[in-house]
């Protein structure tokens, strides 16, 4: 046997990025308190706007959030696999039409994004309309809910900010804590 | 806490949002989340990102599948870290991955077996049981009012 294919099997594969590897491995900030909301996302807003609106409203900018569950009238996401241009190790698809949808279970965070805009990154999984479940990046903007509003529970970061920051190693920005202002 | 306690009392604490960084493993990055925050013990109360390939296990003879990536985007995670008397600290996450065409997996996710591809994000709310005095007092209210 080659050593070479030992380590394939017995080691959890790594890759190497565009950038230099930067020595910090886990950033990470803390409030002291956590503040929750329950949020009910609206029939026809944009999942975006349903998240986005009411949170804007009681003063949250950051937040983790948990979707419990529902039916959105229409569904867009998106999986990533290896760049094709090498520019990053791997790369968002074309967004994939998934028609009305029922989101099984997903989580969403809140920050700002690198133009300074409200920023949702959300994963889910999701029964598509032909019955198929799948799992991806959804795209926040193109998922519109359905009839029947959506529970969402917030946790709030009160003492830190998430931005949306361009990170050298991965080349491609990312969801960064950074302490506030 | 002995292990074998059955309700455990206590308040949520402090809460943190991490950032681990690629090729550093799921499990435990999550537990290193934990040692620069302090915190003893937590549970997961949100993460998302996208690991290079994810192993799984699910049975009791503890065989494990492979998903092959890369990327496998994490869809949900539910899991908690505990630390024990030894200042041993363990994180357990259990949760749904999907792969490059989106077909979803789940089991509970492997120590050693998960690598961050892009990033990962982690929101941790901190769990303080309380102490032993308290625990027995909370404990015989609940049998009172049986």
């Amino acid at each position: 046997m080659v050593a070479g294919n030992f380590h394939s099997v017995e080691r959890a594969r790594t890759m190497i990025h565009p950038g230099r590897f930067h020595p910090v491995r886990i950033q990470s900030e803390h409030s002291d308190i956590a503040r929750h909301f329950r949020i009910v996302l609206q029939p026809g807003k944009s999942l975006y706007d349903a998240i986005v609106q009411p949170l804007i409203q009681v003063g949250v900018t950051s937040a983790s959030t948990t979707i419990l569950g529902g039916l959105f009238a229409s569904l867009e996401y998106c999986v990533a696999p290896p760049d094709p241009r090498n520019e990053a190790v791997i790369r968002y698809s074309a967004p994939i039409v998934a028609g009305e949808s029922y989101l099984i279970f997903g989580n969403a965070t809140l920050g700002r994004s690198s133009s300074d805009k409200p920023m949702v990154h959300c994963h889910a999984a999701v029964r598509r309309e032909d019955g198929v479940v799948r799992g991806g990046h959804i795209i926040p903007g193109k998922t519109i809910v359905g009839d029947d509003p959506i529970s969402v529970l917030v946790t709030s970061f009160d003492d830190f900010d998430l931005r949306q920051i361009y990170d050298p190693e991965t080349n491609t920005p990312l969801f960064q804590p950074v302490a506030s202002l | 806490m002995p292990e074998n306690t059955v309700v455990e009392h206590g308040l949520m604490g402090r809460v943190a949002y991490a950032r681990i960084a690629p090729n550093e493993d799921l499990v435990k990055g999550v537990e290193k989340v934990c040692l620069a925050e302090g915190f003893r013990n937590a549970f997961v109360r949100g993460a998302l990102g996208s690991l290079v390939d994810a192993s799984l296990t699910f049975k009791s003879d503890g065989s494990k599948v492979l998903v092959k990536g890369p990327a496998v985007e994490v869809v949900s995670i539910a899991g908690e870290v505990r630390t024990d008397e030894d200042n041993t600290i363990a994180a357990t996450l259990s949760g749904v991955v999907a792969d490059t065409d989106g077909t979803v997996y789940g089991g509970s996710f492997v120590p050693g077996g998960n690598t961050i591809c892009m990033t990962f994000e982690v929101t941790l709310e901190e769990w303080l049981p309380a102490n032993p005095a308290d625990q027995a007092r909370e404990a015989s209210k609940s049998e009172d009012t049986q």
